[in-house]
């Protein structure tokens, strides 16, 4: 039977829902992370599939249980959003030396694939629950909080990798290569590189507040300060390089309003982290980061692109949806970490969050950014550094606010981290999740 | 601007063979009166099926505006840096689409003004599609 | 004379992300013979300057890539080259008025002959 997909039902995209069912029984403890690449190499052992296999085990054992104990897993398929290869690639000279294989030949390489962990994995030998939250592992995280609030698992893993192969990244490759366009590519001809659908909606952002692009400069360098902190990132790993003010402001434009350094950097990585019941959680090594709630957007975009009115009406909304389900209200947040690849994402969330407002309701966020946003300060906007600081994976903002709550961040903020939010990617296609230190 | 050919298939073959005979022609939802674009199987709003094709009148206003330096797009890299704008539709401006703005110098797209459809035959297979330039 | 080099780093230079085929001894070559040499990469002016120096190679600029006209204005010179990877490049050092080659067609040197005669 095919591994099924989240169910539309698990969804928390209304408003008027209440308090959530699961609020406070489900908890992040362990969280595994993989050394991170550039690119892939070709060899199995650096493969996105390798990085997750050791990502995994490094959940289970910063966990503190035996890989027996775990009972479900949820995982993001998708292992890109730019170069793939065609899924009938045969893998690499060697992988079936190094891993046992599924019919799908690029299991492991450039797809996620949950038969091939459990394959290559028979010490998770007790697995019952197996989904798929697809696109996004922020959907993965809102899955399975949903999957152990319902009693489908008891100790889930939440697992994603990404791939990033050699060569660039989108530019004059494959479908762009062409002097033709078929399937989605048709409607976008007009050559608009990935980060126009946040560079829209910022320059009308600009323009209806008052704003300018150079206010970005402020939490760009402050996103990369914190990205440096984490061990674990691509940066610190690789490129150990703080970026200035003017290294900013003098970056070459992509699509202005947007800059190179708007953009994040695609890069090889895995994360996995164990999810349990609050119950369970007593019994795990990390001090327990509990789930408040958890809500969806989805796009309702009649056009090409998103516009302006649609990122903040439906951030607006995920603000609403998130504190009607945990029962907090924006002050009670300790710090917020919501996607930021690209950059120009993060203000339409915050915003809609109304992290840090002193009574505004939007407009507010570039202005905030000339403020102290560092994890020193009274509003830590960020403290994961995101794809930004860290590289292009969706979920180091997830993974920071958990470690945030369990007071190991390598970013830890200097206020107590008792409430956060973290949530990925686009503002009007998004799931979120409010953790907490207490479950009550 | 040497755009690629888009190549139609049977479902948006309608939208297609309508810019040919240069007329602008977006999918309509009776059961919630909503216009969208691009060409979906549903209703974005309530997953209706049964979409019309409908002729709309080919006026808009400039809601928005990029500048490309660094296109993924082979054939218009030599055209950089180029202006791409959003122009919502005068029937529903939540429908938009994208124009490169044939003349209007780069840098300079005039946010709001009016703007009415032609029609551009790409290259590759001539086959045309839309495009706006400023009216007045 | 005076000869101009500007290396683009990821996908040209060997110690690039990608690794390209210029090697480490071309460029120290071409300063040794006289060339001025530089960087415009999209790496931060300060992370250029981080990698040559690492390399212990003697360089007269950095730069972003699309700083290559500020480049020409600083340096006065008689022929000016850029290196790099990607079409981008290429229509950038076109724009500034100066030559292109790509890292590949940069592996034989061919700036070498221009000393030979007189950039010609």
């Amino acid at each position: 039977m095919p591994i099924p997909n989240t169910p539309f039902s698990w969804h928390r995209n209304k408003e008027n829902l209440g308090i959530w069912h699961g609020r406070g029984k489900v908890a992040a403890t362990g969280v595994g992370t993989s050394p991170t690449a550039r690119r892939w190499d070709e060899k199995p052992e650096t493969s996105m599939g390798a990085l997750t296999l050791a990502a995994i085990r490094k959940a289970i054992d910063d966990a503190g249980i035996r890989p027996s104990d775990i009972d479900g897993i949820v995982l993001t398929p998708e292992s890109t959003t730019g170069v793939t290869n065609d899924p009938n690639t045969p893998p690499p000279e060697g992988w079936d030396k190094v891993f046992k294989m599924v019919d799908y030949p690029q299991a492991g390489i450039t797809r996620g694939d949950i038969d091939w962990v459990l394959l290559n994995m028979p010490e998770l030998s007790n697995v019952q629950f197996k989904m798929y939250g697809t696109g996004c592992m922020s959907v993965a995280f809102t899955t399975t909080a949903e999957a152990i609030a319902r009693g489908h698992t008891h100790t889930c893993l939440v697992v994603r990798g990404w791939h990033n192969l050699a060569g660039r990244y989108y530019v004059g490759q494959g479908a762009a290569a062409l002097d033709t366009a078929s399937g989605p590519f048709k409607y976008g001809a007009w050559g608009t590189p990935a980060c126009s659908t946040a560079a829209f909606p910022f320059e009308e952002y600009c323009r209806k507040y008052g704003k300018t692009h150079d206010m970005m400069a402020a939490f760009v360098v402050e996103q990369r300060r914190n990205g440096l902190m984490n061990p674990d990132g691509f940066y610190s790993q690789h490129r150990p390089e703080m970026i200035t003010v003017e290294d900013y402001l003098a970056g070459r434009w992509i699509a202005k309003p947007a800059n190179i350094y708007d953009n994040d950097l695609p890069v090889q990585a895995a994360l996995a982290v164990v999810m349990t019941t609050a119950e369970r959680a007593k019994d795990h090594k990390p001090k327990p980061a509990y789930v408040l709630t958890h809500a969806q957007t989805r796009p309702e975009t009649q056009g090409v692109t998103p516009s302006l009115e649609s990122w903040e009406r439906l951030s607006d909304k995920m603000g609403r949806m998130l504190y009607e389900g945990s029962g907090l209200q924006p002050e009670d947040l300790d710090f917020e970490n919501m996607y930021d690849g690209f950059t120009l994402f993060h203000q339409f969330h915050l915003e809609g969050l109304r992290f840090a407002s002193r009574g505004e309701k939007r407009g507010y966020a570039l202005d905030l950014y000339q403020t102290d946003i560092s994890i020193e300060g009274p509003n830590p906007v960020s403290p994961s550094g995101g794809n930004s600081g860290n590289g292009r994976t969706r979920w180091w903002n997830h993974r920071d606010s958990i470690l945030q709550i369990q007071g190991r961040s390598p970013s830890q903020i200097k206020k107590p981290a008792n409430n956060g939010v973290s949530g990925a990617h686009m503002p009007h296609f998004c799931d979120s999740l409010i953790w907490s230190s207490s479950p009550d | 601007m040497p755009k690629q050919s888009p190549i139609p298939d049977d479902f948006d073959r309608p939208f297609y063979d309508a810019c040919n005979e240069d007329r602008l022609v977006i999918q309509f939802c009776a059961m919630c009166s909503r216009y969208q674009f691009p060409p979906r199987r549903a209703c974005v709003n309530c997953t209706n099926v049964n979409l019309a094709w409908q002729q709309v009148s080919g006026r808009g206003r400039i809601q928005s505006r990029v500048v490309v330096y660094d296109t993924p797009t082979s054939t218009l890299i030599p055209d950089q840096p180029f202006n791409v704008a959003t122009i919502a539709l005068e029937e529903e401006p939540d429908v938009t689409m994208f124009s490169h703005l044939p003349g209007v110098p780069v840098d300079e797209v005039p946010i709001g003004a009016q703007v009415e459809v032609i029609f551009e035959a790409t290259p590759a297979t001539g086959q045309k599609v839309p495009e706006w330039r400023v009216v007045g | 004379m005076v000869f101009l080099i500007s290396f683009d780093i990821d996908g040209t230079l060997e110690f690039g992300d990608p690794p390209g085929g210029i090697t480490v001894e071309m460029v120290r070559r071409a300063k040794e013979l006289g060339f001025l040499i530089g960087s415009c990469s999209d790496r931060f002016p300060s992370a250029q300057r981080a990698m040559w120096e690492a390399h212990n190679i003697e360089f007269d600029f950095v730069a972003a890539k699309h700083m290559l006209p500020d480049v020409r204005e600083r340096f006065p010179a008689d022929k000016y080259l850029h290196i790099g990877d990607r079409e981008l490049d290429q229509q950038l050092a076109e724009q500034a008025g100066f030559e292109f080659l790509w890292d590949h067609e940069g592996v034989s040197e061919p700036w070498l002959d221009w000393l030979r005669t007189d950039g010609q």
